[in-house]
């Protein structure tokens, strides 16, 4: 029954790892929280319902297309509310990304319609039998596209120019653009891409949840913060383990109290974290 | 042409009005206006929503206690709002506690459960806090949500008894704005004296330079509590008056938008001063009321406002003269020169 749980929890986990990895991007490379993390994340699962429902269920064009809408919305979030505040208290581009997110649901229950909407299940219920352990087809490929991503995201920082440049700003942007670095266009880069996983993480959330409401943003986004902060929020690895940690988490709290208290079970562990390693688990450096 | 628009725009936000010098005798001014207005209007749905103006001033002032008066910086008053608001359903439907008892005992709760909260979390640094304040205000409502057998879950509480004031009876929207009416002069009178008490002075204190006030011997996470639980209370007292007044509550009416709203009311009006949420209340309720028949369009252009006011005016309308209304603390880079001082060493 506990490795039961705890099988969800990884699949689980494995999207809050997403979530959290686009988020400890932007905070690492931006430098500035945002409240619209959840929003961006809505908007791929929006992208997903259309896309399922118009463009037939092709998966790869779906995640291919979610991450291209959150990429572009990515790059408008930066505009309106991270460019001309690089130099103003925080709170103010927070409040930007606080009404921005209000515009982005709102904006959606107005194209869209404010029921919540069916994804059809791809997978149906097929699921492989491993030792006891009923793992769904659903949860392979959710796991499988994470690490892929993962994978991916590791290689683009650490091997390309664009990555490298992405690294340097995060660590320290005036010394990036003494030596030449475009720090504007890096950190738009580098708000696009977290929206991209983001936008990514939503398709794989619509898929796993089977219906979505404009309105699912504001946990979402909270919890996205839960994970990354657990992780510690300049470490993108460490965002990606918070994730896991956080879905097996709230598997196993809902196995112990009842399945409303799930939000309830990240935000505790949230305050525990706080309280006990600020940093997060595996942050190298101070911010 | 982009130095010409952002000249315009440093002109905007350097515009401070000369009001804030009298601001006490504006307070008093708006606040005779409305005590008239049921005299000279006898429309029901004039005063209802005027009601609802005067609710929010007494919400967005509570807020203002924190955001505006300690370097805290919090996104989550639905929470305390929702706590008030069943603490009082609960008790009147069940004991059948009055109304005016329930007042201050709906304030007591929520003050004292913001203690709870601030407890463990009064020395997080600025952005960490703020999280919390958010997720705290989600885990109240997923909790009036879940705990059905106290709240009665997604269906709410109804059947809340009118309040019985003498015996008499009375008009019941007229009866709400008086009572709505003074608790906002109660409070907005109880905030100023406590501005300037000592505890004011210590949240000043601790507003401009936390390391300092610390250094001279304020103890900021304990003044930080007080303050969080002056306003949770206030927040708490506003609760009570909503469930009285709409004869319902559920927890639908608690989500981050609706801790969006209140926060959007102060940064409207601007925060750091007294003058600052009522001006932001009067404005937002007003331009929603106005927009009332596109109700669809009505947020995304609440949205859309805010956004504006950052990139126009971030101190809001009448905010604290200090440019950045008290937000110091989160500053990143050192100030920028005042312009004098640019223009002196330039020649």
């Amino acid at each position: 029954m506990i490795l039961e749980q705890i099988v969800n929890g990884l699949g689980q986990g494995a999207i809050y790892a997403l979530m959290s990895l686009g988020y400890a991007l932007i905070f690492g490379v931006v430098g500035l929280v945002t409240f619209v993390h959840g929003d961006v994340i809505m908007l791929g699962a929006f992208t997903a319902y259309y896309s399922f429902a118009y463009l037939g269920g092709n998966l790869l064009l779906s995640i291919v297309l979610g991450f291209a809408v959150s990429g572009v919305m990515g790059f408008f979030i930066h505009r309106i509310c991270y460019n001309r505040f690089f130099n103003s208290p925080r709170q103010i581009s927070l409040i930007c990304t606080i009404g921005m997110g209000m515009f982005l649901r709102n904006l959606v229950q107005v194209v869209a319609g404010a029921e919540s909407k069916p994804i059809p299940n791809i997978f149906g219920s097929g699921a492989v039998t491993f030792a006891g352990l009923r793992i769904t087809y659903m949860q392979i490929f959710i796991f499988a596209v994470v690490l892929i991503l993962v994978l991916v995201l590791t290689v683009f920082l650490n091997k390309t120019r664009v990555g490298m440049s992405l690294k340097s700003v995060s660590m320290d942007k005036t010394a990036s653009a003494l030596v030449g670095i475009n720090t504007k266009w890096t950190t738009t880069m580098g708000n696009m891409i977290g929206c991209g996983l983001a936008g990514v993480a939503g398709v794989l959330l619509a898929m796993y949840y089977g219906t979505i409401t404009p309105m699912m943003g504001g946990t979402i986004g909270m919890k996205a913060f839960c994970c990354a902060v657990l992780g510690g929020v300049s470490s993108v690895g460490g965002a990606a383990v918070g994730g896991l940690l956080i879905g097996i988490c709230e598997n196993l709290g809902i196995m112990l109290f009842s399945a409303g208290m799930r939000d309830t079970v990240s935000f505790l562990l949230l305050i525990l974290i706080l309280l006990i390693k600020p940093e997060g688990l595996f942050t190298r450096r101070s911010r | 042409m982009k130095e010409k628009l952002n000249q315009t725009l440093k002109g905007m936000q350097g515009f401070h009005f000369d009001l804030l010098r009298h601001e006490n005798k504006v307070i008093v001014a708006i606040m005779a206006v409305l005590f008239l207005l049921p005299i000279f209007i006898s429309n029901k749905v004039v005063i209802n929503t005027f009601t609802l103006i005067l609710l929010y001033i007494l919400l967005a002032s509570s807020l203002n206690v924190v955001n505006g008066y300690s370097s805290q910086f919090n996104v989550g008053q639905a929470g305390f709002y929702c706590i008030g608001a069943y603490t009082a359903a609960i008790l009147t439907t069940r004991f059948n506690i009055s109304f005016w008892l329930l007042l201050p005992v709906s304030g007591l709760m929520a003050a004292l459960v913001s203690l709870l909260l601030s407890a463990p979390t009064a020395k997080l640094k600025g952005m960490y806090f703020t999280i919390v304040t958010l997720g705290f205000s989600e885990i109240v409502r997923q909790l009036c949500l879940n705990w059905t057998d106290l709240t009665q879950g997604p269906r709410g509480i109804s059947g809340i008894p009118s309040p019985e004031f003498f015996g008499i009876d009375y008009p019941r929207s007229t009866f709400f704005y008086y009572v709505v009416f003074a608790l906002a002069v109660i409070m907005l009178f109880c905030t100023n004296r406590v501005l300037a008490s000592r505890v004011g002075r210590a949240w000043r204190s601790i507003r401009e330079d936390d390391a300092a006030a610390a250094s001279l011997g304020v103890e900021t996470a304990r003044y930080k509590m007080i303050n969080l639980a002056y306003s949770a209370f206030w927040a708490g007292v506003a609760g009570c008056v909503y469930v009285f007044f709409q004869r319902f509550v559920s927890p639908d009416t608690f989500t981050l938008d609706e801790s969006f709203n209140i926060l959007a009311m102060n940064i409207i009006g601007g925060q750091g001063t007294l003058l600052g949420p009522i001006v932001g209340s009067v404005v937002a309720n007003l331009i929603t009321e106005l927009f009332r028949s596109a109700l669809q369009y009505r947020m995304l252009l609440y949205s859309a406002l805010i956004i504006l006011m950052m990139w126009l005016r971030p101190q809001g309308l009448v905010g604290a003269i200090n440019r950045d209304g008290g937000t110091r603390l989160f500053r990143r880079t050192k100030p920028a020169k005042s312009d004098a001082a640019k223009g002196g060493t330039a020649a």
